[in-house]
């Protein structure tokens, strides 16, 4: 953040350069480039997890002034991170780097070919993790558009003496667990306003809890070569799903949850279970809720079809812009970024997972065994955590997300596309309609489906997205 | 100055040839700040909406080719887009009758003379003067569908047996009558200031003689007081028209446009369409509905506003 009189000043030399620029010609345009390098601009978001800021701020800093480099990093909402790269991309001016939380696919056009850092990564640390690659690479136009450092698993948090009083300790462990548990929760909790509290709002998380039941009932957006697919009898099974386990499990107050509701629910003791990351855990603990003692987590919920997936609840994806005038520096800092994975895992509360798990990595692991030490050196965490959690193994199944954990895009590559219907809640609002009744599930899949063709097919008419010949 | 005198006096454009080309230039000057403020974030970025809505421009890029009047087609099959006109104008239509209706109440009170009136009419501009996104804040809490605050009194007061509850922001109707109370909370200063201006404009030698020949609250109120405040009220009802139609925070903040887009007004549509969905081409489409209907507005605006500075 700049004060006033920073700005003044910068004002003052700006409109100073612009004079001298008039006079000296190309020598001070040289001279201009070669100043624009030493400095980094970042755009970031501001962490669910505070913490996280407080470590990758002076993180940056310190980079920066080892190389003689002024970083400057500026913090938005998670909600102004696109509008925000939508002006910057306007203007053609902003930032160097920008975080994107969700799908940087659609400015794709307007950020460098980040390859190269992969590549160096790949070959310091292995391979990232499929859902990793899946969200920063679009195979269609070939572009590593951006690089991912860290994703977020997304467990189910249930509460533990509400399911075992219903003869569940365990928790939920398939989707008709769900419904099965509300009318019983419902018996012995009758205080408890919204027993199951899946969002279905126009917000991030329902975004991602809806996508899971989807998935989980056999039906997606897409296919994996991206023809739009969503008009299927498993989405019909989906939403059928939803519609029973909204009239048995919840109530209207899931239609306007933000993104902080679930968090705010489910430590106020007015639901038993949520599809969450650790954030409104470390809130818990942070505030020592009542409901602390009784926070436990549990995987992805299995479907009928046997298949057990959760969406990332949050995918970074750095992206140096095209109009940097720094982007070298840019791809250093992110290689610095991701070789401080460790730190960043710890900075996060266990939050953010490395996108590269062999920079986790103990120091001096021969290069074949550097992911499986950097699974090691995070399940070591997770199974004693080192932010207080009692049992100190609370978050173990985190460690064993991977399996159970995809991208938005599933099962295909993110796209342009996919990350309109998500910002336009084209998929939360059909499970709304659906479940409460405003439209049938068929009308309610037709009208979704429609909508996500019209898009698909805009994206393609750009050359952004393949597909199209098998759209249902 | 009364109807006769303005009819009386010499015409503009006479009075304008008596200046000297210095003050004609100074005049020039003085006008150039607002002319250039007009031109360069309004009618600019009016004419570049106009301009995208007629492409396929999307937020990622700085390409597009023109696609004629297909995204006004698009969205106007739209049923989003059909549900969001119908809010912005039910938004718009009961949050100014209200914001009147409320407005004049408050005017008439704050006439008379009480212990605090200061106090009072301090109170009353606060949320004129409330930034919106932290007002909203407090009336998001006040809504909330788990917490909210209505909820908990009404409960408490036996108004909500067990098992019901109002969700506020969950519901489409209950969704659409908290917009418009935010929106009408914090239009009612603006409004109940011009009334009250308009109120104590009016000699109360009108008013005196309208009792000497006998005449009834009601035929004063409907005779004298309405008739002489029409041209402001006019004014204010245009304002608070054209500013609701362009409105899109209280919703955004609010319900962002859910359950299931249903409580959407035509400027958060268009945000969420053309800029959280990155096609800014739908989202100008969109946005460029309201135009025609503003422009009436501008121009009843500028006639009634005229017609207000002479009587």
């Amino acid at each position: 953040m700049q004060t006033r009189r920073q700005f003044i000043m910068k004002g003052g030399k700006l409109v100073a350069a612009g004079v001298a620029v008039s006079a000296a010609g190309p020598i001070i345009f040289a001279r201009g480039a070669g100043a624009a390098d030493k400095t980094l601009k970042i755009l970031q978001w501001s962490h669910f997890v505070p913490s996280y800021d407080k470590w990758f701020d002076p993180f940056a800093k310190e980079w920066g002034a080892k190389r003689g480099l002024e970083v400057t990093v500026d913090h938005v909402g998670f909600a102004d991170v696109v509008p925000r790269a939508t002006a910057e991309v306007a203007a053609q001016s902003g930032h160097d780097i920008h975080m994107f939380i969700g799908l940087a696919s659609a400015f794709e056009e307007h950020v460098i070919d980040l390859k190269d850092v992969v590549g160096t990564l790949e070959k310091k640390y292995g391979k990232q993790v499929d859902l990793a690659l899946r969200s920063t690479y679009n195979p269609f136009t070939k572009k590593q558009f951006a690089v991912s450092d860290m994703w977020v698993p997304d467990p189910g948090n249930y509460h533990k003496k509400i399911w075992t009083d219903i003869g569940q300790p365990n928790g939920p462990a398939t989707y008709d667990d769900l419904v099965k548990a509300a009318p019983e929760i419902k018996k012995k909790y009758p205080q408890m306003q919204i027993p199951i509290g899946i969002g279905l709002s126009q917000d991030i998380d329902s975004n991602m809890a809806v996508r899971n039941m989807l998935w989980c009932h056999g039906g997606s957006i897409q296919d994996k070569d991206a023809n739009v697919v969503l008009n299927s009898p498993e989405t019909l099974a989906a939403l059928e799903y939803a519609k029973r386990l909204y009239s048995v499990g919840m109530t209207q107050a899931v239609l306007s949850w933000n993104a902080a509701s679930n968090n705010q629910a489910f430590n106020a003791q007015e639901t038993s279970y949520i599809l969450n990351s650790i954030s409104a855990y470390r809130t818990a603990q942070a505030n020592n809720l009542p409901v602390l003692e009784h926070y436990f987590f549990v995987p992805a919920l299995k479907g009928p079809t046997g298949i057990m997936l959760a969406s990332e609840h949050v995918m970074s994806g750095y992206v140096v812009w095209k109009f940097s005038k720094s982007q070298e520096t840019a791809k250093e800092f992110l290689v610095a970024l991701i070789d401080a994975s460790r730190e960043s895992m710890l900075g996060s509360q266990l939050y953010n997972f490395p996108s590269f798990y062999g920079a986790a990595a103990d120091p001096g692991t021969p290069m074949n065994k550097k992911i499986e030490s950097g699974g090691a050196w995070i399940a070591k965490q997770c199974n004693n955590d080192p932010f207080g959690s009692k049992p100190a193994d609370k978050l173990a199944l985190l460690a064993k997300s991977q399996p159970w954990s995809t991208n938005l895009g599933y099962p295909g590559f993110a796209n342009p596309a996919e990350g309109e219907i998500f910002d336009t809640y084209v998929i939360t609002d059909m499970f709304a309609k659906a479940a409460t009744g405003a439209l049938s599930p068929k009308d309610s899949m037709t009208e979704a489906s429609n909508r996500a063709k019209e898009i698909f097919n805009k994206w393609r008419k750009k050359g952004m997205v393949p597909g199209g010949s098998k759209d249902r | 100055m009364t109807t006769a005198e303005v009819a009386l006096a010499p015409p503009a454009a006479k009075a304008t040839d008596s200046l000297s080309p210095r003050d004609r230039r100074l005049g020039k000057l003085m006008l150039a700040p607002a002319l250039s403020y007009i031109i360069l974030l309004v009618a600019l970025p009016f004419l570049l909406a106009l301009f995208l809505s007629l492409t396929n421009s999307s937020a990622g890029s700085l390409d597009f080719s023109f696609v004629g009047l297909q995204n006004f087609k698009s969205v106007a099959t739209s049923a989003v887009f059909l549900r969001a006109l119908r809010n912005t104008f039910i938004f718009t239509f009961v949050s100014q009758l209200l914001v009147i209706f409320l407005g004049n109440i408050l005017a008439r009170a704050l006439l008379k003379e009480f212990r605090g009136k200061f106090l009072v009419r301090f109170l009353i501009l606060m949320p004129w003067a409330a930034p919106i996104s932290l007002a909203t804040l407090g009336w998001l809490w006040i809504f909330d569908s788990t917490f909210s605050v209505i909820n908990w009194m009404l409960k408490v007061t036996g108004w909500l047996g067990p098992g019901q509850w109002y969700y506020w922001l969950g519901d489409t109707t209950l969704g659409m009558v908290a917009i418009i109370t935010v929106h009408v909370w914090r239009l009612l200063p603006f409004s109940t200031v011009i009334l009250l201006a308009g109120l104590s404009s009016i000699p109360a030698e009108v008013h005196e003689a309208a009792d000497i020949d006998g005449a009834g609250p009601l035929a004063k109120a409907f005779q004298i007081t309405l008739p002489m405040m029409m041209p402001i009220l006019t004014v204010a009802v245009l304002f608070g028209a054209v500013f609701t139609f362009t409105d899109m925070n209280v919703v955004y903040l609010l319900t962002r446009g859910g359950p299931y887009n249903s409580t959407h007004v035509l400027a958060s549509l268009a945000y969420q369409e053309g800029v959280l969905g990155g096609d800014v081409g739908r989202g100008a489409a969109v946005a460029i509905f309201l135009v025609p209907l503003l422009v009436v507005m501008a121009v009843m605006m500028l006639r009634v506003s005229r017609r207000a500075e002479v009587t």
